[in-house]
């Protein structure tokens, strides 16, 4: 159907629009960026900043373009001189009321409110006064609060409990004392925060930034006490070359093995080999319940932050988890167990370090559960903005440096284990497995676009035997709940879904590079060009299904006997437990 | 049996007009119908009708007569008592409520130049009995437009009769029910905003606590008119009593059928709900309002869409004031027409005001609109006390501008306070004499909207806070150069940028007070001079000879800032003062002096 | 049925006729203002005083509360209307006070001129 359209003028000049979008939308259209603050299109309408305001003629006050709708006959001006001061004027209260610290800022160049500064020419003050001072949290081992760098734009608190739908964060107190806090102010390692990070990616400035954790690996990497160990996550390759400049959906694993050996690791491995690993193991097990042992349908337990999500906020759901660790913890069980054993060192020399492309994944590494005797399976965690941070700080080439191969004997991948870090991918690279694992015969037609792409909610069907397979797959917490809620009312309808914690799954992960100066947060474009990397580097590899991986065959060989076994459950899987977390916990839950 | 109550006015103007001989004349009529029994009569005090009188009032029903001679008598009495017929061309205003204020007696200075149609059962009939408001006809307009009106005559009723908004922006009452009423929608609500935040501002306090009935009943004809079958009053939980009496009257409505199922046997059913607001001002911003309702946070969202549109629970939503509400049963009762009589030509009817602050008579009025202030300050509330000298009117609440002296005809209105730079507001009215410091009011106020700013958006969170923060600094005698422009910039700039109307409106009294009275804000920084001798940093206290040495100032001072010394027995360190004047309150040999600083920069230089 | 109307009018007679049987005829009625401001100024003691004096045999007296009617700096008030006379409002009553409105405006007819609202 086509839309009416309505005729507005914008700056004098006469525009037909498309009536029922805002003011915003139809200028975006045009070419004219109003500047913009608190508003991010995967979230609600906040009208909060009031830096995007307009002036509509016939209007007595300024309207904030980005929520007011478009009307027939409207005459819009952008940038009258009115306006200009207005916006200068309130760019600045945010600035008088932020701490001028960009120098030792960790979002120094990249902030988007140093941005929105510039652009709006703040050459001089006028109205400094009192700065707010608070604490900044640090509890957390994963997402570090700084209030005091918090501009209030509200977008961590829509984006949590909107998108995530966790609502960890609210606006507490009043005017000019107001800030964003867990519930009761409470500390975050007690709050709801599931450590996804989501929080970091929206932030305009750096009141949400991650645990840093690259000093500690600095001074550890030059320790020659230990055998230093990295592995890296299949999304970071997607991503890491946006931090230096290169355009979103260049894989880049090379050169990032390349700089880890300069950084001064002995050995970099690829998860994604363990994630063909997970996939041994996860498609096993769904075999298992499928045949009737266990609970159905089965959910993935790959994602961080859905776990925590899960143990807090849906504990009736916890049977039907799968018991298999996420790849990185696999890894960094096989590093202490059977690669120390290989090269015959103590596992407590070894260092083993996880580069990836999440928050979450800091705080799943502390997770006492998963320990292998006692010991952390993966000690230090950094995500992609850490390791691009460190491979600059150290002064390494990362834009010319010629590629290196990742190390033997747990650096071949197959397709399947790169396609983990999208949205679809672990239940795309599961299926291929168990197709051939159930009937013996190889999946052929193995790319299933039914689960590819950015929508909430993915479902598809496979014929496995004659038995109808039906998946589901979820991507970002309030989509996963969603999906949750229909598993609760219909428990048959499906047999195996898999829930990612973040929007579009690794790719989008908390600890992913910052947007640039001409993207937004969590762009969807941006967003899809990363999966395109992975799903390209899937398409080149020889072998695509994670059971013909090489390596994965002569660890169930030498190590591990067979998916499912002893050494496995040992290894490669754990149980959880419901957890109450300190904030509110839904009526529903409470009932049961 | 007494069947009817006659009360002859015997107010001063009504006994030169021969009320007494009226009462004879009455007596003797009784008798002559044989119906002497049947009635008692009283005489009261004035009623304030002069101009009409003699005035002779036939309870029940409370049917005035007015301008009526000996002659005319025995006519109304046959007419009214035995052949139960009020004699229409005698009658005055007989079908109007308000008129039942004037048995408010003995008090005529006050309430006689009011108008009381909101408040006409306030402070007369008993809030917690169902009854008292029956007996006035309560109700009545409910199951009038049960009986015998559309939701389309009602609000085309509403519409006729051009009752605006009483919370403070004035927009038409009519047409917001319409807005509401032409939604489709299966679940509709209507709020009563009863969360009057505004210090100094209680109408809706006393409306609800004086007669609640009144608002359930504004209520309920507000929701047959949109459609709603789910009502909220929403009311800040620091009015305990106010909510004591709404469950009650809800209770009672609810057992009298005009609540729940089937009200009055009709088809329509609804029900009304209180919810307790935890007393933030912003809460009456009606977004702001709705998020409480639904457990948010109470924090303004931009509009459109409206509440009309897409209010609680994304329904469409009428909310509506309490002072509104307590109206309707009267448009609905004595017409459209009739209400639109009263007022200016594009406000009608009547304003509640909480008159407060430098005035004789501190209290609640009701007045027509197009009332002057200076009617309202001076005949009403009784002018300034102490023989001060006016200074200013600061209306609307701390979001209004403070009119001066040349403002006092403006004759009130949305429109006519809107332009000269105040606002109607929900009706707080505080006058101020000539000893406070205009700059420290415009301070004061500020501090109130900027703690209260829900903190959402950055001009009114922010802004806000740096104007006071150099109003802080004019009144501590640290002003500077160019602090004026910098507070006008903002000023404007919040007032035009502001989300919601506590932002676009809370620079006011700041930007009113300097356009009026420019010359203080300028004495102030440049001349390090108040003239009113409130602002601390502006004045010292200082012992003078009279001391005795008794050395009461000493002990009672805060911050040991007094000594004894040698030369006249005390001594005030100036750097240790606080300027609370505690000394100066207790001395009681006039030792201490409150002493002006002025510094004439020019002279200086 | 009776339309909305109707029912009305039946309630409103019943009502009236409710209060009138509560000794709205009384010779004096008293109204005591019972508002949260009045209350804050002490009302409450006021309204006790009169009803003890009822409890304790004062007879022929309609005692009714009743809401603000906006005298905020004269509360509480007391009103007394007495049929056939000029009604009186007192303010700033306290206990003693109206225990003095009991004795000699009420049981006297006395009228205390010097609380009265003028």
């Amino acid at each position: 159907m086509e839309k009416k359209l309505v005729l507005v003028h914008i700056d004098d000049r006469p525009y037909q629009v498309e009536a029922g979008q805002t003011i915003m939308q139809a200028a975006d259209k045009l070419g004219y960026h109003i500047p913009r603050l608190c508003y991010h299109p995967k979230i609600s309408i906040e009208g909060a900043c009031r830096v995007c305001i307009v002036e509509v003629e016939g209007m007595k006050n300024f309207v904030a373009s980005c929520a007011f709708p478009i009307a027939d006959g409207m005459k819009i001006r952008t940038h009258t001189k009115e306006l200009r001061t207005a916006r200068r004027d309130i760019v600045e209260l945010i600035l008088d009321n932020h701490p001028e610290d960009c120098h030792t800022c960790e979002r120094d160049g990249i902030c988007e409110l140093q941005r929105l500064a510039y652009a709006m020419g703040l050459r001089h003050r006028h109205f400094e006064g009192e700065k707010k001072d608070y604490e900044k949290d640090l509890s957390s081992t994963a997402v570090i609060r700084d209030p005091n760098k918090c501009i209030l734009c509200g977008r961590c608190v829509r984006i949590c409990s909107e998108v995530q739908k966790v609502n960890a964060l609210g606006h507490a107190y009043r005017g000019f004392k107001t800030v964003v806090m867990p519930a009761y102010d409470m500390p975050f390692k007690d709050s709801v925060c599931t450590t996804c990070g989501q929080c970091i990616n929206v932030c305009p400035t750096a009141a949400f930034v991650e645990k840093n954790y690259t000093q500690e690996l600095f001074e550890k990497l030059q320790d020659k006490k230990f055998v230093k160990i990295a592995q890296i996550a299949p999304s970071v390759r997607a991503a890491i070359g946006e931090a230096f400049g290169f355009p979103p959906g260049r894989a880049m694993h090379l050169e990032t093995v390349a700089c880890l050996k300069r950084l001064g690791f002995d050995y970099v491995f690829d998860t994604q080999l363990t994630a063909d690993l997970t996939i041994m193991e996860e498609a096993s097990e769904f075999l298992e319940r499928l045949g009737g042992k266990g609970k159905l349908p089965m959910i993935t337990s790959c994602s961080s932050a859905w776990m925590k999500y899960m143990e807090q906020f849906c504990p009736d759901l916890i049977e039907n988890i799968s018991t298999c660790k996420s790849p990185m913890s696999m890894m960094g069980a096989l590093l202490k167990s059977y690669f120390a054993q290989k090269i015959k060192k103590n596992p407590t020399d070894i260092l083993s370090v996880a580069v990836m492309c999440c928050t979450a994944k800091k705080y799943e590494a502390a997770r006492p559960e998963l320990e292998i005797d006692s010991l952390r399976a993966v000690d230090i965690v950094v995500t992609t903005r850490e390791i691009a941070w460190m491979i600059k700080s150290a002064g390494i080439d990362f834009v010319n440096i010629k590629g290196e191969q990742f190390d033997e004997p747990l650096g071949i991948s197959s397709g399947a284990g790169a396609i983990f870090g999208a949205t679809g991918g672990v239940m795309e690279a599961a299926i291929r497995t168990a197709y051939e694992l159930y009937t013996g015969e190889t999946l052929m037609d193995i790319e299933l676009n039914d689960l590819r792409g950015l929508s909430g909610i993915k479902e598809g069907k496979i014929n496995i035997d004659g038995k109808e397979i039906r998946v589901a797959v979820a991507h970002g917490l309030g989509n996963a709940s969603e999906l949750l809620s229909i598993i609760r009312k219909d428990p048959d309808r499906f047999h195996f879904i898999e829930i990612m914690g973040c929007p579009g799954g690794c790719i989008g992960g908390g600890g992913q590079p910052y947007a640039g100066s001409n993207s937004i947060p969590l762009d969807e474009e941006c967003l899809r060009k990363r999966a395109q990397a992975l799903y390209d580097i899937d398409r080149g590899k020889t072998i695509r299904r994670s059971h013909e991986n090489p390596d994965v065959q002569k660890i169930y060989k030498e190590f591990l006997g067979r998916p499912l076994g002893a050494l496995s459950h040992k290894y490669l899987h754990t149980h959880y437990k419901p957890k109450e977390p300190r904030g509110i916990i839904p009526e529903e839950i409470k009932a049961r | 049996m007494i069947r009817y109550v006659i009360t002859l006015c015997d107010g001063p103007s009504c006994m030169q007009k021969k009320s007494k001989e009226l009462q004879e004349i009455i007596e003797k009529q009784l008798d002559n119908l044989g119906v002497r029994q049947k009635v008692q009569i009283n005489l009261s005090g004035c009623l304030g009708m002069c101009a009409k009188g003699p005035v002779m009032v036939i309870n029940p029903g409370y049917t005035i007569y007015g301008n009526i001679s000996e002659k005319d008598v025995p006519e109304i009495i046959e007419s009214h008592i035995v052949k139960k017929k009020p004699l229409a061309k005698f009658i005055v205003d007989q079908d109007h409520l308000f008129n039942r204020f004037y048995r408010v007696f003995g008090d005529v200075n006050f309430f006689g130049k009011q108008m009381r149609i909101v408040l006409r059962n306030c402070g007369i009939i008993d809030p917690e009995n169902i009854n008292d408001y029956l007996s006035v006809r309560g109700y009545e307009a409910l199951a009038k437009v049960l009986t015998d009106m559309s939701p389309k005559d009602i609000i085309a009723e509403i519409k006729k009769s051009g009752l605006r908004g009483r919370g403070g922006a004035g927009f038409p009452t009519g047409f917001k029910w319409e807005l509401a009423a032409s939604e489709e929608s299966l679940e509709k609500y209507i709020i009563c905003n009863a969360d009057e935040g505004d210090p100094g501002a209680f109408m809706d306090r006393s409306t609800i606590e004086g007669d609640p009935h009144t608002v359930i009943e504004g209520m309920i004809i507000g929701a047959y008119a949109v459609g709603a079958k789910k009502g909220i009053i929403y009311i800040r939980a620091e009015y305990p009593l106010a909510i004591k009496r709404l469950e009650k009257a809800i209770n009672d409505a609810r057992q009298h059928k005009f609540l729940g199922d089937d009200i009055l046997g009709t088809k329509f059913c609804f029900d009304i709900e209180i919810r307790l607001g935890a007393g933030a001002f912003v809460c009456g911003e009606e977004t702001a309002l709705i998020h409480s309702i639904e457990g948010s946070r109470g924090m303004p969202r931009p509009r459109p869409p409206f509440p009309s549109v897409s209010g609680l629970f994304d329904k469409p939503t009428v909310i509506n004031n309490v002072e509104t509400l307590a109206n309707i049963p009267v448009i609905i009762l004595d017409g459209a027409k009739w209400f639109s009589s009263i007022g200016t030509e594009k406000s009608k009817g009547t304003k509640v005001f909480a008159l407060a602050g430098k005035i004789n008579n501190t209290g609640l009025v009701e007045v027509p609109m197009g009332t002057t202030l200076r009617q309202i300050i001076y005949d009403i509330g009784g002018g300034i006390p102490n023989n001060k000298k006016f200074k200013a009117v600061q209306t609307g609440g701390p979001s209004g501008g403070c009119l001066p002296e040349i403002y006092l005809d403006t004759k009130i209105d949305y429109e006519s306070l809107l332009a000269a730079g105040s606002i109607m507001g929900s009706g707080g009215m505080i006058v101020i004499d000539e000893d406070s410091c205009m700059v420290n009011i415009a301070r004061f106020f500020l501090e109130f909207t900027q703690n209260e700013s829900c903190g959402k958006c950055t001009p009114c969170r922010e802004g806000t806070k740096r104007m006071f923060e150099i109003l802080t600094r004019i009144t501590q005698g640290k002003g500077k150069e160019g602090d004026i422009e910098k507070l006008e910039r903002l000023g404007n700039m919040i007032k035009k940028s502001s989300l919601c109307g506590l932002g676009q409106s809370a620079p006011n009294p700041v930007l009113s007070t300097i356009k009026n009275f420019r010359e203080e804000y300028i004495e102030h920084i440049n001349y390090k001079k108040c003239r009113a001798g409130q602002c601390q940093g502006l004045f010292n206290f200082e012992i003078n000879e009279k001391c005795i040495g008794c050395g009461v100032c000493k002990k009672v001072c805060p911050n040991q800032a007094i000594f004894a010394s040698p030369k006249s027995k005390y001594q005030i360190i100036q750097d240790k003062c606080i300027k609370c004047g505690l000394c100066f309150k207790v001395c009681k040999f006039n030792a201490i002096n409150k002493i002006l600083k002025e510094v004439n920069l020019w002279k200086r230089n | 049925m009776a339309n909305p109307l109707e029912i009305i009018k039946k309630k409103r007679a019943e009502a009236i006729n409710s209060i009138m049987s509560k000794g709205y005829l009384s010779k004096k009625r008293v109204y005591v203002g019972m508002a949260t401001c009045e209350i804050a100024a002490g009302s409450k003691d006021v309204m006790d005083v009169f009803k003890s004096a009822i409890a304790n045999g004062l007879t022929d007296v309609y005692l009714s509360q009743k809401g603000c009617a906006g005298r905020c700096n004269l509360e509480p008030t007391v009103e007394v209307i007495e049929e056939g006379k000029i009604p009186v409002k007192y303010c700033k009553v306290n206990k003693d006070m109206a225990k003095d409105i009991i004795e000699y405006h009420i049981k006297k007819g006395e009228v205390i001129k010097d609380w009265i609202i003028k």
